[in-house]
């Protein structure tokens, strides 16, 4: 099972710039703990200290919401991932 | 009705073969809220006032600080101390004396936010929290006024052109608002990009041509200079814009 997790900028410049990484997982959650694994360093900026996902950082699966199940929803051979970071800055 | 004045203000952009005169009065009979005056409410101010908007109206209840001259290019050393939007207007009524500039200091909260923009043709998104963020996109949606959201962090920045029951909502993306942040690395030139894009944007949708950012955030990373996109899907269960008629 292959799954394509798209990644916002702020993220991508913590794992070399790359746009895509390729994960295997049946949930969202697996497929963040994979990719988490491989780049742990984007697991501090996502989640909080008892693993929840920042509110700040919302999952889209196949560009749409899976809001409140970021972590539970299935996925399939083929879905995209987005990982999106609201930017509060002004 | 555009005077000579007018006409001679503003000739490059009337040159401009998809906006011309009747694009020009199309802003000049326009109304802008900016909601903030930091590093995006100032430049995308800046660029509404020399652009000819008829009426702008600047709110932010905060006073200039020293630390905010690295990016709120309307606030100099000598207003240190002063309300921002006081500061702003001063500066945008010397560069074009043929607009109204409308400074008010004041809180945005749930209870005033529809008040204040009713009047409004559209609103700038200029804050630096995503509370006030959220209660601007509740009051727009509420108000049926399009909110032109920008946000950035560091050298990166989004934007994206929210049309209250026809494209997504903030909420839409972000159900639960998330809690206050410390203060943010920026650097001045990621709110002044950003806030000329969401300008860019206002005068196509006020004077009516071009593609807009609907349905879509448009991502800029200024570690690499790259431009990406993400389509944006409006959430039928969205508590503030989900009940509405599609």
């Amino acid at each position: 099972m292959s799954i394509q997790v798209k990644l916002h900028p702020i993220l991508q410049s913590l794992v070399g710039g790359q746009e895509v990484v390729e994960v295997t997982g049946h949930t969202t959650g697996e497929c963040l703990e994979n990719l988490e694994n491989r780049f742990p360093v984007i697991k501090q900026l996502i989640r909080d200290k008892q693993g929840q996902l920042r509110p700040y950082c919302q999952i889209l699966v196949n560009s749409e919401s899976v809001y409140p199940k970021e972590l539970t929803t299935p996925v399939e051979d083929g879905d995209q991932i987005d990982i999106v970071v609201f930017v509060t800055g002004g | 009705m555009l005077t000579k004045d007018d006409l001679t203000r503003y000739e490059r952009q009337i040159l401009y073969t998809d906006f011309g005169e009747n694009g020009q009065k199309r802003l000049k009979q326009a109304h802008v809220v900016v909601a903030g005056l930091g590093g995006l409410g100032c430049s995308a101010s800046l660029y509404l006032t020399c652009t000819g908007i008829g009426h702008v109206t600047l709110i932010d209840c905060d006073r200039v600080e020293l630390s905010n001259l690295n990016r709120q290019i309307l606030h100099y050393e000598e207003d240190i101390g002063e309300g921002k939007s006081i500061s702003a207007a001063r500066k945008l009524a010397k560069l074009n004396s043929s607009i109204e500039v409308t400074p008010v200091v004041k809180k945005i909260t749930e209870r005033n936010a529809r008040e204040i923009i009713k009047e409004a043709n559209l609103v700038i998104d200029g804050m630096d929290n995503f509370e006030t963020r959220f209660i601007l996109n509740r009051a727009c949606v509420a108000e049926g006024i399009p909110f032109i959201h920008g946000g950035v962090h560091g050298l990166f920045g989004e934007v994206t052109t929210i049309l209250p029951g026809r494209t997504p909502c903030l909420s839409c993306i972000f159900p639960e608002i998330p809690h206050r942040q410390v203060s943010l690395p920026v650097f001045g030139v990621a709110p002044a990009l950003v806030a000329i894009l969401q300008v860019t944007e206002a005068i196509k949708l006020l004077a009516g041509f071009g593609s807009l950012l609907t349905g879509k955030m448009l991502y800029f990373n200024g570690n690499t200079m790259d431009f990406t996109f993400r389509k944006l899907v409006k959430n039928q269960n969205c508590p503030v814009c989900g009940t509405k008629e599609v």
